[in-house]
């Protein structure tokens, strides 16, 4: 097999949903902007270089429906020829779409691929439009359709994750986020032009862009004593509040996956290597253990030790189920999550996987690391792993 | 020119101007409200317009969270927008009625209206919502004009919630305007009008004040403790079960004290004045800052026990300390308890033997004479003041009514050999050998006037229509103990419950049909409503629970489910009969009750409205065409041409109606949820209502009335239960419902969309109301709800097992 390497890995910043900068900016215009910003970025690429564009989509309907991998390539002027598709495993999406791409490249079938993901939650809800889950199935496999919240409050108590500790969590990822806002250290994130809806003199309306650069989510201000005096949202007594759980939000990110062959043709300098990518089922009413169920199966199959890597992107649907993935496998938390997570930066669901990657891409380059591992948990009762290495 | 309040003003944001703000916001009138300038702005503040309305945006900010809620939609509260009296005095030029309901200080007042006076707009009426302070010397200064188009609005506190508004002519307030508000007042706001006389304290307060500051003095000279007098001036004597002090703790005693001062200060007249003056007991404990609810110490106070038990501790009038109140026990009492009607419970409390008994009949009989005394001093008529005592106090009976319910004459040859002063228009009455102050003539109810010395008709307006007198006329056409069908006259009959809580049952069920029957042959239309009593009053309470659990424990399941048809096809047919059907709703409108009114062709509702289908509340659900006709009534509103909807959005918010066991806060709020449709009509004032149906029964019929075809029903089947069975999993793991909620809500769900059936099936009526029964039945056949039932039942309250 060949080697699959990452060139460009870029995101938008992560926004709000309903309430933040991308809330009136339809997805297809994030993805666009994204797809565009990774060819730009990408030194001698062209468009019609491109063999396939893959995006990860955990609700692919409405504004997000019609694959939107094909709609947005052809919205952003790739060829005809250039093909695309939509990838969905849920809360993995993002990063099934950049390994799919890099196993086009390893097994010989494509020279240049680009992954990506993109959830605007603000179009498209958590669920979807029009959930229908089974009649007679709900019944009998309730667990398979349990809430998030559920699953995380059966993860905090199953595994004593206690709500200090989640709370505690919590307030490091917004210290550690807004410390590398500030210190402008999230150099993978792309200034994206945002839209709104100006209301005129005469009461009409007028459509109107904006440049958004900084993530909207990240509470630079929340305490301790703020984030404990929440209300547990999803059960009575429980220790899940909306200040421990991820936030919902709307964004896009794209990498650029080529050959070594091509690599060398443009000249670019590529940023990491994939080399391996895994998936595991566990309980759907615990699906957030994945990545501790995950990541140690990466390990054997890469014949990888846990100390070897330098660098974790765990995603952070709820401060539960990423602590208690954290202390389960023993990794030091200096090295987790560096910039902050989705607690404070958001999980714009089928976009977190390839942000993710975007993420650890830069803060291995940042640090100098060898080995980085981009994890996360995936509704229904999965985890997914990914191993990067930093190219010299 | 028509006049009209298209905008108002009220000046000062207390709990009073708050309350009146949110009535009118209410009532669709766009409302400035206005109060000071904080005195204590600091410096950086003084331009800045949120500091300057600081203290009116705390005032609306408060009327907002107030609970029971003043206003009866959140939403209203945007027809109400704030400022300042330095700032935005101008706006009121705008207004057409200007009130002011600032602290009761005399000079403020005149300050104020001297300021109102140059901006008012031409022919605005300013009006004062003062409790105390004689208009004559308020409008002091100011001329003609302003005088003419000035008078007093008295409103009693919750605005919301009590009926009474005082209305008090200034000397010189012209006649069209003094017609003008009293109509305003009573059609628009929905109160009782009273017609009181520039006298301190008007009428309510001036009675009711006296009442209680005599009930504390002869307490202490009758040795009878607090809960003594409470239990006996509570339901007993048709008084609220706040009864004395209780309400005297709500009221504040700052506040009655405050009353009472005022009142004997400018009553040097009085032959009773000095029944103004509070025991010193309760000076005392005013200087302690035990004021009642607002301090959380006042008669009264509730404590908590470490393991968060509640105990209601009563002060002792002599040490003023604290001991655990305990239940009441009087021989009068007991006989009250025995008795059925309120007027036998009153004769039964004032002619009783024991210590209790004879000061509760010294207190009233004081009470009364002073009332006879206070005319035509405070008021013209009996009437008016006992109205004022049945909307301000919420007494079932005012004093003149209580006095006939206890025996004109047999109590003053009783008050005459105890020594007490007769006044003399009694003694005159009685002379003439008039032994009561109201009676029925041919239907008319007429009162004692003590002008003319002769009985008068009780004169109401034309748009009210009273059940009783038409009762008195003979106008009931068909009747059984439980129901009555009454000629309204134009062809419009008024079915009425007159069950306890109007709940239904077999009778009512049967007169559904029969009504039905009468009115196809000799009608024109139908009204379903009643003028039960009470506050907020019931239009119905729902079925009868403890006949469903009798015929239940008996295995009776057969003669129930034929009655529920009976119930479920009683209503139908009365939707598809050829003539219209308006139910009048009010109060509690619940369960069966509910039902009723989802089944006619158009409700009429008063304002305050608390309907809802309650029944998972005992482990049942609505099954007397209820899940059918709240999803119909939903989706009503929708043009034929919209075929293409996702059903979804219409079936969660009936079921959550229902699964939840909503009950809304007002009409408005009925009319939020989907109780009522585009089509109802509210009401604001309850005695309007039987009136305003029938009105709306006539209309429908000249405009050519014709009933609604039948055509079926768009559900979504299967589809709604694994929605419903995902989301109520859910919230069974996080605990915040119990196992037995789950199956009962999946049962709703089930019923609701239809059972089991592909999604978007188009159905006949009969399917649902086919699933209504069974899952019924099924359900009275689980142990759990049985418990429900009884533990409601036995305790009034639902149990969640």
């Amino acid at each position: 097999m060949r080697d699959a390497y990452i060139v460009t890995s870029l995101r938008t910043p992560g926004c709000k949903r309903k309430k933040g900068a991308f809330k009136d900016t339809r997805p297809e215009d994030l993805l666009v902007f994204m797809l565009n910003a990774v060819v730009e970025q990408t030194k001698g690429l062209e468009k019609k270089d491109v063999a396939d564009i893959m995006i990860g989509c955990s609700f692919p309907e409405a504004e997000q429906g019609l694959n939107i991998g094909r709609i947005a390539s052809q919205i952003a002027g790739f060829p005809v020829d250039v093909t695309g598709a939509t990838v969905n495993r849920f809360c993995a999406s993002g990063l099934e779409a950049i390994a799919q791409s890099a196993l086009r490249v390893m097994s010989g079938w494509s020279d240049i691929v680009i992954g990506g993901g993109l959830e605007s939650m603000t179009y498209v809800p958590m669920g979807g439009n029009l959930p229908r889950p089974h009649p007679e199935y709900t019944q009998k496999m309730a667990d398979l359709y349990a809430s998030m919240g559920i699953t995380a409050e059966n993860v905090a108590n199953r595994y004593a994750v206690s709500r200090e500790a989640q709370d505690e969590f919590a307030y490091q990822s917004q210290m550690k986020a807004a410390e590398a806002k500030n210190k402008n250290l999230f150099k993978e994130l792309v200034p994206t032009p945002a839209t709104r809806y100006v209301p005129q003199k005469d009461g009409t309306y007028n459509k109107e862009t904006f440049m958004q650069d900084y993530d909207d989510g990240i509470r630079e201000d929340t305490t301790l004593e703020g984030l404990s005096g929440l209300n547990p949202v999803f059960a009575a007594g429980g220790s899940v509040t909306a200040g421990n759980s991820s936030q919902m939000t709307d964004g896009a990110a794209a990498s650029v996956i080529m050959s070594e062959d091509k690599v060398k043709a443009l000249g670019v300098q590529p940023i990491a290597k994939l080399k391996s990518y895994t998936t595991v089922g566990c309980q759907p009413d615990e699906m957030g253990i994945g990545p501790a169920l995950a990541i140690p199966k990466l390990m054997k199959m890469t014949g990888t030790d846990l100390k070897d890597i330098g660098l974790f992107e765990i995603n952070e649907a709820f401060a539960s189920q990423a602590l208690y993935c954290v202390n389960q496998l023993g990794i030091d938390q200096q090295i987790v999550n560096i910039h902050g997570g989705a607690i404070a930066l958001g999980h714009p669901l089928g976009c977190t996987g390839a942000k993710l990657c975007a993420t650890l891409l830069s803060n291995m380059r940042q640090r100098g690391v060898k080995y980085g591992v981009e994890s996360m948990c995936v509704g229904g009762g999965m985890g997914a792993a990914a191993l990067f290495e930093l190219c010299d | 020119m028509p006049r009209k309040i298209r905008s108002a003003a009220v000046i000062g944001s207390g709990i009073m101007g708050g309350g009146i703000a949110a009535l009118l916001a209410g009532t669709g009138i766009k409302t400035l409200l206005l109060d000071i300038v904080p005195p204590d702005l600091q410096k950086e503040d003084k331009n800045n317009p949120a500091a300057r309305n600081r203290i009116v945006k705390a005032g609306l900010d408060a009327a907002l969270a107030t609970q029971p809620a003043l206003f009866m939609s959140p939403s209203d509260a945007q027809r109400i927008s704030i400022g300042n009296l330095t700032d935005d005095f101008e706006k009121i030029a705008d207004c057409d009625w200007i009130i002011e309901v600032v602290v009761e200080n005399l000079k403020i007042k005149q300050d104020l209206y001297k300021r109102i006076a140059p901006v008012r707009k031409k022919n605005s009426i300013v009006s004062s919502n003062t409790s105390g302070i004689p208009l004559k010397a308020m409008s002091k200064g100011r001329s003609k004009d302003f005088k003419q188009h000035f008078l007093g609005t008295h409103f009693f506190n919750p605005v919301r919630y009590m009926k009474l508004l005082e209305i008090i002519p200034g000397e010189e307030t012209l006649p069209d305007i003094l017609e003008f508000m009293a109509d305003f007042g009573e059609r628009i706001l929905g109160k009782g009008i009273v017609w009181a006389k520039d006298t301190p304290n008007f009428v309510g307060n001036r009675i009711g004040v006296q009442g209680m500051v005599k009930v504390m003095q002869l307490m202490l000279e009758e040795g009878v403790s607090i809960p003594e007098v409470d239990a006996l001036f509570g339901p007993a004597m048709g008084r609220p079960r706040t009864g004395m002090f209780k309400t005297a703790d709500i009221v504040g005693l700052d506040t009655l004290a405050h009353v009472a001062k005022n009142t004997y200060e400018l009553i040097a007249e009085d032959e009773d004045r000095e029944s103004f003056v509070l025991p010193e007991f309760v000076n005392t404990m005013i200087n302690k800052n035990l004021l009642g609810k607002k301090s959380q110490s006042g008669f009264y106070k509730t404590e908590l026990t470490p393991d968060w038990q509640k105990i209601r501790k009563v002060i002792d009038p002599q040490t003023l300390e604290y001991a655990e109140a305990r239940p009441v026990e009087l021989p009068c009492l007991a006989a009250a308890q025995k008795a059925k009607t309120l007027p036998e419970k009153m004769r039964a409390v004032v002619y009783g033997k024991d210590q209790g008994a004879r000061f509760a009949w010294q207190a009233v009989a004081n009470n009364l004479i002073y009332a006879a005394n206070r005319i035509p001093e405070i008021a013209d008529t009996i009437v008016d003041i006992d109205n004022a005592m049945r909307w301000g106090f919420n007494l079932e009976m005012g004093p003149f009514e209580a006095w006939d319910a206890i025996g004109l004459k047999k109590s003053v040859t009783r008050m005459e050999k105890e020594g007490f002063a007769i006044p003399r228009i009694i003694k005159k009455m009685l002379k003439a050998g008039h032994t009561a102050f109201y009676k029925m003539e041919n239907g008319i109810v007429c009162f004692y006037d003590f002008e003319s010395e002769s009985y008068k008709e009780k004169v109401f307006s034309p748009n009210i229509i009273s059940l009783a007198s038409l009762k008195a006329q003979e106008k009931v056409v068909q009747s059984s103990e439980s129901a009555s069908l009454i000629d309204l006259d134009d062809g419009v009959f008024c079915l009425e419950f007159h069950t306890k809580m109007n709940s239904l049952n077999q009778q009512i069920v049967e007169a559904l049909h029969t009504a039905r029957e009468f009115v196809d042959r000799q009608g024109i239309g139908l009204v379903i409503g009643n003028q039960a009593g009470g506050m907020p009053g019931a239009f119905s309470a729902g079925a009868n629970l403890a006949d469903m659990s009798a015929a239940a424990k008996a295995g009776r399941y057969a003669d129930i489910e034929l009655l529920i048809k009976n119930l479920q096809y009683g209503l139908q047919e009365l939707r598809y009969a050829p003539f219209p059907v308006v139910a009048a709703p009010f109060g509690l409108t619940l369960g069966g009750g509910c039902e009723v009114c989802l089944a006619a062709d158009k409700i009429v509702a008063h304002a305050e409205l608390y309907m809802g289908q309650v029944e998972i509340g005992v482990g049942l659900i609505p099954a007397g065409g209820g899940c059918l006709n709240l999803m119909k009534k939903c989706l009503s509103a929708l043009p034929a041409v919209v075929t293409d909807f996702d059903l979804a959005k219409f079936f969660l918010p009936v079921f959550m109606a229902i699964a939840m066991a909503k009950v809304t806060i007002s009409a408005a709020d009925a009319r939020a949820n989907g109780f009522l449709g585009p089509c109802d009509r509210i009401v604001f004032n309850r005695d309007y209502l039987i009136g305003e149906a029938k009105k709306e029964v006539v209309k429908m019929v000249d405009e050519g009335y014709a009933p609604p075809p039948k055509r079926k029903i768009r559900i979504l089947g299967q589809a709604a239960q694994g929605m419903v069975a995902a989301e109520v999993s859910n919230m069974l793991s996080g605990k915040f419902i119990s196992e037995y909620d789950a199956f009962l809500a999946k049962k709703i769900a089930y019923v609701i969309s239809g059972g089991d059936v592909r999604d978007n099936t188009k159905v006949d009526e009969d399917v649902i109301l086919t699933l209504e029964r069974e899952v019924f039945i099924d359900l009275l056949k689980e142990e759990k709800t049985l418990a429900r039932i009884e533990h409601m039942l036995t305790t009034g309250k639902p149990l969640r097992n």
